[in-house]
């Protein structure tokens, strides 16, 4: 393909107007990153649009930036960041990272909802220990004290048997 | 002419988060796309709704722009074109007086069949089968037509 003719078929126009059918918008992009004419002429083109709209713009009517703002703090906060497509020329000459960082300020993290049953029983188990814990402790308790006083018991008892002796 | 809004300028205010990227956007370019809306809807309310929807609905989508081979008004042109004829179809709006202004004004000197083939494919969102079964004619021939009218509007523009 002769790319001076395919840029005088007016599909750089076409393109940068919305007026180009999906076919022709695959094979631009497709054409684009090895033709640095197309690009130039593509770039061009745009310039010479904004030019037009800019000397052919007006003020914007008053309170669309509010009600404009005002619907994007209404959108929640956290979108999914759309991931380059194909690579072309331009693209893959940009550097800059896939991701767009987001700033948060919650202190809260979120766990799959498998986790839930299983805090559960491990707090219920935890509990169990506790308790087994408390228990056997209280006995051992009791025990301790029983010995003492068995002890106490059988020296008593001992010193009372070897009295009659001496 | 006013310094354009870049990829690279575009990107960074992202950073910052959609708010600020759009509100740059619509610093620079709210009046350019008012005019532009007001060629399909010339109705001043209407263009006024489709403003803030094209603005809020495109400010969560300005990855996109980044991403597009289009530069960043272009690509603000060709999808406000989306939605503005998505609403101009629900409304059911058919010939209000448009195309006498904006990319017409660039085709004054066209012929009348010129003209009708880019209002209709232009403003009215139709296909060019559609204009060619009207017509009786070939579809190549509505293609030709169009061809004519975008390097018209070329060589008045350059």
């Amino acid at each position: 393909m002769k790319i001076q003719e395919y840029i005088a078929s007016g599909i750089i126009e076409s393109y940068a107007l919305g007026l180009a059918s999906a076919e022709e918008v695959a094979q631009i992009e497709r054409l684009l990153p090895f033709h640095p004419q197309l690009r130039d002429a593509l770039s061009d083109f745009e310039f010479q649009l904004e030019l037009f709209a800019l000397e052919h713009s007006g003020p914007p009517p008053p309170g669309v930036r509010e009600k404009i703002l005002d619907r994007l703090r209404e959108l929640p906060a956290i979108r999914p960041v759309h991931r380059r497509g194909g690579q072309d020329g331009r693209k893959g000459k940009d550097s800059s990272p896939e991701y767009i960082p987001i700033e948060h300020s919650s202190t809260h993290i979120r766990v799959h909802k498998y986790w839930r049953p299983a805090f559960i029983a491990i707090f219920i188990l935890a509990k169990i220990l506790l308790a087994c814990a408390i228990y056997y402790f209280i006995e051992n308790q009791h025990a301790q004290k029983d010995i003492r006083q068995l002890q106490e018991k059988l020296i008593k008892t001992g010193g009372s048997t070897t009295e009659p002796g001496q | 002419m006013e310094k354009t809004i870049t990829k690279d300028i575009l990107k960074s205010k992202l950073y910052s988060g959609e708010q600020p990227a759009t509100e740059l956007l619509y610093s620079r370019y709210g009046g350019m796309l008012f005019s532009y809306i007001l060629q399909f809807v010339p109705e001043r309310g209407e263009a006024e709704d489709l403003l803030v929807n094209i603005f809020s609905s495109l400010g969560t989508r300005l990855q996109e722009a980044c991403d597009s081979n289009l530069s960043i008004y272009c690509w603000l042109q060709v999808e406000a074109r989306k939605i503005i004829l998505e609403y101009t179809h629900k409304q059911g709006n058919g010939d209000n007086g448009q195309g006498k202004a904006y990319y017409f004004l660039l085709l004054e000197e066209a012929s009348p069949e010129h003209q009708w083939v880019f209002r209709e494919l232009f403003l009215y969102g139709r296909k060019k089968e559609e204009l060619a079964v009207q017509v009786d004619k070939d579809p190549a021939y509505i293609g030709g037509l169009l061809r004519e009218c975008l390097l018209i509007i070329r060589k008045k523009l350059g």
